[in-house]
């Protein structure tokens, strides 16, 4: 590639060009920057949860159940008598634990499986044997019914935190594998990665230093809408009573709990959870729009001439 | 004759496919912890009359051999008894699917009454607010769970305003539901000819439509524009414009090429929702087949949760096969 001069500050540091190329990026497209504000404010409240609430999110006092919105409980409070706004605040604890660890768990193990099946595909040894099998078995995992394969997979792990996480792995495991092996069949016919294998380097030292590292772009960009996806399906199996344990807090699990309330009139215990959740999976969906444009050299050069 | 060939190639694929879901999905089923005897009798039973149900239930023989009895039967049309229905799984799924069935294909028709016509006007702009409104939409309908927007609905058209009845089946108590014959209330209330039930039906169909018609257009809205995109900015699009035709036959013809992907997105959002609606089904009381599931799973009631895997497998291959021909409707190219 012929390096062209973009502008004229090509001394300063590379990291502070990047810096700059973003701030530009996010007065050209707000949303972007919306998108980034609500990721980190909504982890900036998982990690400072227990110092900001009012109340215990599980402490329940039976006095002043079914409180509206007022003064003293912002938000009101539930059926049982628990403050609604330290539950919403509490909640992106365990919500964001789940998802992200279910999601960064599916693309470790969906990448890797996805890089070594496309990197064999083709040979006329066992492995290719393998890699087939691999395949079918990741079609026969997608053409699952998505919900009631994870609601069975925590019942068949017990009713935790960890069968959530496994759960949820499961389901998106497919879908990395899918997007790695797309890729990997086409870096593997590059010289470098010719070149590496005359000059003695194992198949794991290729695939290790080489393949991953050149491929694992559409599964990073990937990452962030499915940690927000990753939420719903947490809510989702909480709703029915296969998520998270009653009183813990957790979006799904209080949208459930006020959902007798809601046709009685009461629409708060539900109504306030269900925004922190959409909102949340919006500034996630936000943020991964942002590394799809700016992971992709076309749109971004498209941006950055807008920009000017 | 070469679309028999295709859907010939097609079913001998899925067949194995079929096998492989089933295989999984009964020794997962079985993993599930708890003792459906055990379930039945309550706990009260004793030590006999539990060992004696479970040689009847065959689920003291190994695995493997519990396998092949299921597969025997599947192939015959039977699959088992549900203990907290106490009747034969087919006839459950025969009475409950047609519920599901009813609401996603009208949901889905509402979203694309709103996705499809938003996506093409959003894709002929490149900036203002139709652009922007649909971008927002797009995101906005991928992140808020269809459960609570159900509930929101619920709130405002029920409790507020009191416009639609209360979220609770699919008829009113009241009224006598039409004789089955599609098992679509809508449907058989029309060929009964009963005016009560029909509207009765429609009411109660109506939020959960709506809900799943706001929710599933973002998909089919992001579809349509980016490939309305493409389209436009494609060369025959061009050369059509360069051939001076009015901006409304050219629209036309755009709309006319973007149809096949609009088509996949709908199939795949089909699929998806046979089991994904489960959560607004569980908000209206809908007694339709991914409740029944879900049901299922939770009680430690094997038998219904195998019979809906196998049930929407099924299901989606025609659907898939419905849509494959389709494409061979709207798409000249892929006859050849």
């Amino acid at each position: 590639m012929i390096p062209v001069a973009v502008s004229g500050d090509r001394a300063a540091s590379p990291w502070l060009r990047r810096l700059r190329f973003l701030a530009a990026v996010l007065r050209a497209r707000p949303a972007f920057a919306l998108g980034y504000a609500i990721v980190i404010g909504v982890i900036l409240i998982a990690l400072l949860a227990p110092w900001i609430v009012p109340y215990g999110p599980m402490v329940a006092d039976p006095n002043v159940y079914l409180l509206p919105p007022g003064p003293r409980h912002l938000l009101g409070t539930d059926g049982t008598g628990m403050d609604i706004l330290s539950r919403v605040l509490s909640a992106p604890r365990v919500d964001l634990t789940i998802a992200v660890l279910g999601t960064l768990i599916s693309a470790g193990i969906g990448s890797c499986i996805g890089a070594i099946v496309g990197y064999y595909e083709g040979e006329r040894t066992w492995r290719r044997a393998v890699s087939t099998a691999v395949m079918r078995a990741a079609d026969v995992l997608q053409a699952f019914p998505v919900f009631v394969f994870a609601i069975a997979l925590v019942a068949v792990f017990g009713q935790s935190l960890h069968s959530i996480i496994i759960a949820i792995a499961f389901v998106n495991t497919p879908i990395y594998l899918r997007l790695m092996r797309t890729q990997v069949l086409a870096i593997r016919r590059y010289r470098y990665i010719e070149a590496a294998y005359v000059a003695g380097a194992s198949d794991l030292s290729i695939l290790a230093r080489h393949v991953i590292p050149n491929a694992i772009a559409p599964a990073l960009a990937q990452l962030s809408v499915n940690i927000g996806w990753a939420i719903l399906l947490t809510a989702g199996l909480s709703f029915v009573g296969a998520g998270v344990v009653a009183p813990t807090p957790e979006w799904g699990s209080m949208i459930a709990m006020g959902f007798q309330n809601v046709v009685t009139g009461q629409w708060w215990p539900s109504v306030f959870p269900g925004i922190a959740l959409g909102l949340t999976v919006f500034g996630f969906a936000l943020v991964g729009a942002s590394v799809e444009v700016l992971a992709d050299p076309v749109r971004r050069r498209v941006l950055s001439g807008t920009l000017g | 004759m070469q679309v028999l060939r295709y859907i010939g190639r097609r079913v001998l694929f899925v067949v194995p496919q079929l096998f492989g879901i089933i295989l999984v999905s009964f020794f997962l089923v079985k993993l599930i912890p708890g003792d459906p005897a055990v379930m039945m009798l309550g706990p009260t039973a004793s030590e006999q009359s539990i060992a004696d149900l479970r040689d009847k239930l065959g689920v003291s023989k190994p695995l493997v051999v519990q396998f092949g009895r299921y597969m025997h039967d599947v192939v015959r049309g039977d699959l088992g008894t549900s203990w907290q229905t106490t009747r034969p799984v087919t006839e459950d799924l025969f009475q409950r699917f047609p519920a599901t069935l009813e609401l996603i294909t009208l949901g889905l028709l509402v979203a694309i009454a709103i996705g499809f016509p938003l996506g093409v006007a959003a894709a002929r702009r490149k900036r203002g607010a139709v652009r922007r409104f649909a971008d927002y939409y797009g995101l906005l309908a991928g992140a808020v769970p269809d459960f609570w927007l159900a509930l929101v609905l619920i709130f405002v058209f029920y409790t507020l305003l009191g416009w639609s009845p209360p979220p609770l089946g699919r008829i009113d108590m009241a009224v006598i539901p039409p004789p089955t014959i599609t098992g679509s209330l809508v449907i058989d209330s029309l060929l009964a000819g009963d005016l009560r039930a029909l509207l009765s039906a429609l009411g109660h169909l109506l939020l959960p439509v709506l809900t799943l018609g706001v929710i599933n257009a973002g998909p089919i809205l992001k579809m349509t524009q980016s490939t309305m995109e493409r389209t436009l900015n494609s060369e025959f699009i061009r050369y059509a414009e360069t051939c001076g035709l009015p901006r409304r036959v050219v629209l036309r013809q755009a709309v006319r090429a973007a149809l096949p992907s609009v088509l996949t997105i709908v199939s795949v959002l089909y699929g998806f929702l046979i089991g994904g609606a489960v959560l607004v089904e569980i908000v209206f009381s809908w007694g339709g087949a991914g409740q029944y599931a879900v049901q299922g799973v939770l009680n430690a009631d094997l038998n219904p949760v195998l019979g809906f895997v196998v049930f929407s497998a099924v299901l989606s291959l025609v659907i898939y096969l419905i849509v494959d021909l389709l494409y061979f409707a709207l798409d000249p190219r892929m006859r050849g």
